[in-house]
């Protein structure tokens, strides 16, 4: 991740627009990116400094180019690096050693006299030899330690140029999001996604329905309801790699500039950023996949939709496997219960508690059931795999208990 | 939030807040206190900042509306193994009584090298409660984890410089407080802000906001700020309880000192390079301000992404700049200065790592900066004290706090304008040892800007009444 001295975001008409490489106008970056790939390559045993200042140099004619931009790819790479630590200290004992040894002797002077005949020159030379080393030798170590002078060891890299550039634009994205106060996200899709890596980064809910499977979520921290605070900027930028690994979704977010002004960032899947993370799974599991190709898109006035429904409480989130509409109307709710360790069906049951009236029907395996135990209404029992005939006709008991 | 069982109004600390549950939204009028709190939909309760739980608490009972429940993780009682405190001086004993007269929360004033720390280790040791210290830096982090071991015999958790060691006592830095703070809010009695400037900025203020801890002590030399933020810390720490003017502390506690301004002149190639520097973003500002007034030096930093001129512009003042810092004729000065001062310790401040590791290089004399590491520290500042390293060099580390073995002279060779540098460099040389003046020497670069930021900084009421000189 980059840190807040690398980001770059142009404020124009109270909008915030991160700095974003692109296909066209940013062409030549392509080889740039390749060349800086194999600087760090080929850089094996070079100081940190040595590699940032090559990176730079790559970028020194480019009309367009801002500083913050090459030291943001110089971190990029960094991260993707490993240089050479000093753990046991030696420099820092080369020091002491060096130090001690010329106190005695201070000041060296450029020049001997008849008050102060130490020379720097001699001193050093003599210094050397005492240690064992050239002059200069110890001088190239003297100060090995420090971030700046640290060796490349190893490169672990990226995939190719195009990676790079791609990692870059969606860090500026995120950097800019660690001045957010709050994020606000309108989406008629994979919102268990969003919502659980939102939890994931620890930031609290608001979810409003605006329309059939559409919702908008509001996104913070506990603080925002008392001061706009910047607290959670990391957490929503921590989050932004899930939400971008989706589909169907808009994004608002208020930073704060750098003059205690505000901004807003428009983000959306239109977009076109690419996420490190995968986008996620159409299914949970088999057996949801199976039920869904088995039961088709509509059934006798029924239409299929998957995770298109959220219910909030508080909190508590719960977005069932798949909702059933009728043609008349009436909707209900299908989850299908998968696992069965007893914690598992315990914290379901609560969550469901939690949503009476909400018309829910449960799918439930047969190993789950306890010796004996009675389904009670709404709960299908299935064994390897759920069948239609049972779920209809649930549907349909439901509907007749709703019509008045 | 799932509804309570028998619907207690219960008072919970959540992430660096006050949650008040069980009063619902439209009975706002039974809340204690109702200005401190506000609605948070989201979890169907009230919040409010975690800094008023001692307001709270205060509240007589008759003021609730029925009966509630206070679930906020009290701090636990400290007992200190072995107090070993020095008598405290007057002005130290005025300040600990005014503080505690205030109910255990303000700011206590002093000058450096008054004493500060003596007299917050004494409302540690009164108030026998859970406490953080907040510090600056983590140089600073460590010096009072070994305060208070040497002095209250208690070995303090250290949250900070990646260390994350959580006891009923723990030191920390700003930083890490408000990163942390959420979580460990709610569990100190006494918190402590050392060099309180540090606490107003608008993210480590949060440190305070999120903190419950009833007793606050704030210990500056210097509170103001330039943004003028300094008056929020009425309301983060308390008010100021004890002042004292630097006046008086001069001459008393503190050596009398002169101040010495060493002007160099830049190389030839340095100055020629310097003026074309200073020309170029001379030219440029005026063509922009032509075109725009108004035109500041944040628009030229904004555009010089975009416009090649603007960027070199940009660079022409970093290298102006570090040409200054790093004139090659303030190595001569200072070898002329440790010639003239040998046998006495110098403590020498560079304005960057850089040049402070080209000091060092030039002369095989040690350094301390951020990155020097706690054992190599201790190493350089016994042998500094013990007489065995005549010089130290430091950049910003030192400028405040940080505890140095008394030095005479002092040499500056870089840095920027602020008042409070200013006094915090000095106070590191005035610590009194017998009755010799000691000597700050700054060497600024003749025809540079440089010169502007000495006489700013000689301005400032840090340096009334000292005497002044050229050489």
């Amino acid at each position: 991740m980059l840190t807040s001295e690398h980001v770059i975001v142009e404020y124009k008409d109270g909008r915030a627009r991160p700095d974003r490489l692109q296909r066209k106008r940013h062409a030549h970056y392509a080889a740039c990116a390749e060349q800086m790939l194999a600087i760090y390559r080929t850089g094996i045993g070079r100081q940190r400094r040595a590699l940032h200042r090559d990176v730079e140099t790559l970028f020194a004619k480019e009309p367009d180019c801002p500083l913050r931009r090459t030291r943001a790819f110089a971190k990029l790479l960094d991260d993707a690096s490993t240089y050479q630590t000093d753990p046991k200290g030696e420099a820092s004992r080369l020091r002491l050693r060096v130090f001690e040894a010329a106190a005695p002797l201070h000041p060296l002077v450029r020049r001997k006299d008849r008050l102060f005949e130490h020379a720097e020159a001699e001193t050093k030379a003599a210094i050397a030899a005492d240690v064992g080393l050239e002059w200069d030798e110890i001088d190239a170590r003297l100060y090995a330690d420090v971030m700046a002078f640290q060796q490349l060891e190893s490169f672990e890299g990226y995939p190719d140029g195009v990676a790079l550039l791609s990692r870059y634009n969606v860090a500026q994205l995120q950097a800019c999001l660690y001045a957010a106060e709050r994020v606000t996200v309108r989406a008629t899709q994979d919102f268990k996604t969003i919502l659980r890596y939102a939890k994931l980064a620890r930031l609290l809910h608001e979810v409003r329905r605006v329309g059939p499977s559409e919702y908008v979520i509001e996104f913070s921290g506990p603080a925002s309801v008392l001061r706009g605070t910047r607290r959670y900027g990391v957490a929503f930028a921590r989050f932004l790699p899930a939400l971008l690994a989706c589909k169907g979704w808009r994004m608002t977010a208020v930073v704060r500039t750098r003059w205690r002004a505000r901004a807003v960032l428009d983000l959306s899947d239109q977009d076109r950023y690419t996420s490190a993370l995968p986008p996620p799974e159409e299914f949970d599991s088999g057996v949801e996949e199976r039920f869904a190709r088995k039961f088709g898109q509509q059934r006798e006035g029924w239409r299929l939709e998957r995770e298109s429904e959220v219910l909030a409480d508080g909190q508590t989130i719960f977005v069932p496997d798949f909702v059933f509409r009728h043609d008349d109307g009436t909707t209900v709710l299908f989850e299908i219960v998968g696992f069965w360790t007893p914690e598992y069906l315990a914290k379901k049951r609560e969550t469901l508690r939690r949503f009476p009236g909400q018309g829910i029907l449960v799918a439930v395996p047969e190993r789950s059931l306890r010796e004996g135990a009675e389904p009670g209404a709404g709960v299908i029992v299935y064994k390897t795999a759920i069948k239609v005939e049972p779920v209809l006709s649930a549907l349909e008991a439901v509907r007749g208990s709703r019509s008045p | 939030m799932p509804p309570d069982a028998d619907n207690a109004v219960r008072l919970r600390f959540d992430r660096g807040t006050l949650l008040l549950q069980g009063v619902p939204r439209n009975r706002a009028r039974a809340l204690p206190a109702p200005e401190l709190w506000e609605w948070d939909g989201r979890v169907r309760a009230w919040r409010a900042d975690a800094m008023h739980y001692a307001a709270i608490r205060q509240i007589p009972d008759e003021r609730w509306v029925g009966a509630w429940r206070d679930e906020v993780p009290g701090p636990p009682p400290v007992h200190w193994p072995k107090v070993d405190l020095p008598p405290l001086r007057p002005e130290q004993d005025e300040a600990l009584t005014a503080w505690r007269a205030a109910g255990r929360r303000g700011q206590v004033i002093m000058p450096t090298g008054t004493g500060k720390t003596e007299v917050a280790l004494a409302a540690m040791a009164e108030t026998g409660a859970a406490t953080l210290v907040v510090a600056p830096i983590r140089d600073l982090m460590y010096q009072w984890h070994r305060r208070i071991l040497s002095r209250l015999g208690y070995d303090a958790g250290i949250v900070g410089d990646n260390l994350y060691n959580l006891q009923p006592v723990t030191v920390t830095t700003y930083d890490s407080a408000y990163i942390h703070m959420d979580r460990i809010g709610a569990r100190f009695g006494l918190i402590v802000f050392d060099e309180e400037h540090h606490l107003p900025g608008p993210c480590r203020r949060e440190a305070a906001l999120m903190c419950t801890a009833p007793g606050r002590l704030g210990l500056s030399a210097t509170p103001e700020r330039s943004d003028g933020r300094h008056a929020d810390l009425d309301h983060l720490v308390g008010p100021v309880v004890y002042a004292m003017p630097l006046a008086r502390a001069r001459g008393r506690t503190l050596a009398d000192y002169d101040v010495v301004r060493v002007p160099v002149a830049l190389t030839q190639t340095e100055q020629t390079t310097y003026d074309a520097c200073s020309r170029q973003v001379r030219h440029y500002m005026a063509a922009q301000r032509r075109e725009r007034p108004g035109y500041a030096w944040r628009d030229l930093c904004s555009e010089s992404g975009a416009d090649p001129a603007a960027r070199r512009a940009q660079k022409a003042y970093y290298l102006k700049k570090s040409i200054e810092d790093r004139a090659a004729e303030k190595l001569r000065v200072l070898e002329d200065l440790f010639r003239l001062h040998v046998g006495q310790r110098i403590i020498v401040f560079a304005g960057s790592n850089v040049m402070a590791m080209e000091v060092s290089r030039r002369f095989l004399v040690p350094t301390i900066l951020s990155h020097t590491r706690k054992r190599e520290r201790s190493a350089v500042l016994d042998g500094f004290s013990e007489g065995r390293l005549p010089v130290i060099v430091a950049n910003r580390v030192l400028d405040e706090g940080v505890d140095v073995p008394a030095a005479k002279v002092a040499v500056v060779i870089g840095g920027q304008a602020s008042t409070r540098q200013a006094k915090q460099r000095l106070g590191r040389i005035l610590r009194r040892t017998g009755n010799m003046r000691a000597t700050l020497y700054e060497v600024v670069c003749e025809a540079t800007r440089e010169v502007e930021r000495s006489r700013a900084r000689r301005r400032s009421d840090a340096y009334e009444r000292t005497r002044h000189r050229r050489v």
